[in-house]
């Protein structure tokens, strides 16, 4: 088999189980909890989220089966997506060791989110309910909605940040396409939506307020909220990227050194690297996080809540607070404010160590990715990328093997490099 | 085989009702009883729970422990205290012994091994002969930890079905309580957390549990001073065990 790119459209590498790293964490999981003794935001959930949401939510299976249609809809978006490696980034570097992508730009809504969007939806579908509701930042999570609901047959409603929303007309387009509603936020349909704009009447929005409002307008018209990141059960469904890659390496008979993806609520980076954790725990895990969000090195280890309207339960991660209003930075989705629980942890038990990269180092990384591979990575996924170009530059002579995760493509972002 | 675990918040609704309750415990059924410690944050618990915390606190005195476990001792059931563990480390290392000498015979300590870890093992160490250390796992204790801990200890392991007290979140019974039987074989397991209908409490125990710990479900007769509901409670267990036998 040549080398160099290693698409391996096999349905065999896709996985018959999602794996959760709950019971193979080193320290149990702090349950959620709620914001005082009146209310209850997990018999919340009850009501917004699917059942079988709920309980791979809250039972913490090692393995759960992916069910049959789920699959068959991961073949048709594209799934398994390849794992290559990055010769000419290599070269470029003057690496003697291989680096290796894992590219989830290459499923149809061109990031790793519609893993998820596609088992929520159809749960949601199950339950008979009339359609979903959602947040988006940078808009992948939105679009992966639109599709996974379309394919369900039900109708998504999309709280998008406003500044998105105005910086990018061509997502709303796509969402629109793919028969979804979208409505900037914060938006004037919810109360919490009032609220804010009342405060402030150009306030830029976050994800927090869009995730209030999502919720609140699921509750109000008797729809499901889909989750996009930081709960467990989106961090199990994201677990098929590094089922995949483990697969993938094995194919190829390498082993992997270092294990390196970007983090916003933490899905693609708990997703691609768990079940390599798992399996190779020699394994050195680095987290890219943005310089204007850095919740790793700056933020505190404690409870907080999920969204800025303290509706969803507190879970304890790292975070600046859920008042925490981000720069307009490029990265729409490394804006949130806090981490998957699990992820935290194991940031904060020393597993994974934190690296905070510049939005120029990441616009630097985007281009010599560009021109070495070709690939137009989304802004996100720089930051993954300028961190293993970091990491290169610092351990020229180790001959390591390192696997990127790529998470999503950038021909929807190509603003950025107008600045 | 006496499958209920009942839990109590000590005082709650106060000392002379939860007296009466306890006077009324049917032997036949009720194995345990679980006395909560009031706390004035029950970080872990529903609730519903946590309200009778709240209640329960203002004249709460350790040594009305004494008053619920010499009742107990009368009816022949052991008495566990539900202890956080900010509590137990306010008092300190002289108050094992006083639990002890009270005739306590156990700790369930639900916050040990989730907010201070790296004390955990020390803790269980510390513990004087006649008083036990009862493993407290629920489904997102990673098996590393419930493997230690299970090592150290010899007594009966309560699992919690959920996370948290009085939330009801689906959940498969049979994967669920599967993992503990199967990772601590040959131990007294007694279940908890989430168990509302006594429809459950079978499911549970023909599924080769040893117990059901029930509170919640308790806790609106205590408010209400219902006794006979009480009574009539345990009573439809008891039926209902003479099928399951
Ligand atoms: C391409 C891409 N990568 C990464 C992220 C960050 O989210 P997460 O950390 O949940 O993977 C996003 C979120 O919108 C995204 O669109």
């Amino acid at each position: 088999m040549h080398e160099y790119m290693l698409s391996l459209q096999e349905r065999e590498i896709i996985p018959d189980n999602w794996y959760n790293i709950v019971p193979d964490l080193p320290q149990p999981l702090p349950p959620p909890v709620d914001k005082d003794n009146e209310h209850s935001s997990i018999e919340l959930l009850n009501r917004i989220l699917p059942r079988e949401i709920l309980k791979q939510e809250f039972t913490f299976q090692r393995y759960t089966k992916i069910p049959e249609e789920v699959q068959e809809l991961y073949a048709q978006i594209g799934r398994p997506t390849p794992l290559f490696r990055a010769s000419g980034l290599e070269r470029f570097l003057d690496y003697r060791g291989k680096i290796f992508i894992k590219y989830e730009g290459a499923t149809i809504t061109g990031s790793h989110k519609i893993n998820t969007a596609i088992p929520q939806a159809i749960y949601a579908r199950n339950e008979g309910v009339k359609g979903v509701v959602t947040e988006t930042g940078a808009g992948q999570w939105g679009t992966a909605t639109a599709v996974a609901s379309s394919f369900s047959g039900i109708k998504a409603k999309i709280f998008m940040v406003k500044v998105s929303f105005q910086q990018k007309p061509l997502r709303k387009q796509i969402m629109e396409l793919y028969g979804a509603e979208i409505v900037p936020s914060p938006s004037t349909e919810t109360k919490f939506g009032r609220s804010v704009i009342e405060k402030r009447h150009d306030h830029p929005g976050t994800l927090g307020i869009a995730i209030s409002e999502a919720v609140e307008y699921a509750l109000e018209h008797d729809m499901r909220y889909m989750l996009g990141s930081v709960f467990n059960s989106v961090l199990t469904h994201q677990s098929v990227i590094g089922l995949e890659t483990e697969k993938q390496l094995e194919i190829l008979g390498e082993e992997p050194d270092v294990l390196i993806g970007c983090v916003g609520g933490g899905s693609n980076f708990g997703g691609f690297t768990f079940p390599l954790i798992k399996k190779f725990p020699e394994a050195e895990v680095l987290a890219s996080t943005a310089e204007e969000v850095p919740k790793f090195t700056h933020g505190d280890y404690k409870y907080d809540f999920v969204d800025s309207a303290q509706t969803l339960p507190s879970v304890k991660m790292y975070s600046l607070g859920s008042d925490f209003v981000p720069e307009k930075i490029y990265a729409g989705g490394l804006r949130y404010h806090g981490a998957a629980p699990s992820v935290s942890m194991l940031v904060k038990t020393g597993k994974i160590t934190p690296s905070d990269v510049s939005e120029e180092t990441v616009i630097d990384a985007l281009r010599i990715f560009a021109r070495t591979q070709g690939i137009v990575a989304a802004p996100e996924s720089g930051h993954a990328l300028a961190t293993a170009i970091e990491y290169v530059v610092s351990h020229r002579n180790d001959r390591k093997n390192i696997v990127v995760n790529v998470s999503g493509h950038g021909l929807l972002d190509m603003s950025i490099f107008d600045r | 085989m006496k499958p209920l675990v009942l839990y109590f918040t000590a005082n709650y609704p106060s000392r002379e009702i939860l007296s009466e309750f306890i006077a009324r415990l049917d032997t036949s059924v009720v194995k345990y009883v679980e006395l909560g410690m009031p706390t004035d944050n029950p970080l872990y618990d529903g609730p519903t729970i946590k309200g009778t915390h709240g209640t329960s606190l203002a004249d709460f005195r350790d040594s009305d422990l004494k008053i619920y476990s010499d009742l107990l001792r009368e009816h022949d059931i052991r008495t566990y205290l539900l202890v956080y563990y900010h509590e137990l480390r306010k008092r300190g290392p002289g108050f094992l012994h006083y639990l002890r000498d009270i005739g306590i015979s156990g700790l369930i300590i639900p916050d040990l091994f989730i907010d201070y870890f790296d004390s955990g093992t020390e803790v269980i160490k510390s513990f004087p002969e006649g008083l036990e250390f009862i493993p407290f796992f629920n489904p997102a204790t990673p098996d590393s930890v419930i493997r230690t801990v299970a090592e150290m200890t010899s007594s009966w392991v309560y699992y919690g079905l959920q996370p948290s007290t009085g939330i009801n979140v689906p959940f498969d019974l049979r994967e669920v309580s599967k993992r503990i039987l199967e990772m601590v074989p040959g131990r007294e397991v007694n279940f908890g957390f989430g168990i509302r209908t006594v429809d459950q409490v079978r499911e549970i125990m023909e599924l080769g549990s040893n117990g059901v710990a029930i509170g919640t479900m308790l806790i609106p007769m205590l408010k209400g001073n219902r006794i006979d509901d009480f009574v009539e409670f345990q009573e439809k267990v008891r039926e209902m065990m003479k099928v399951v036998g």
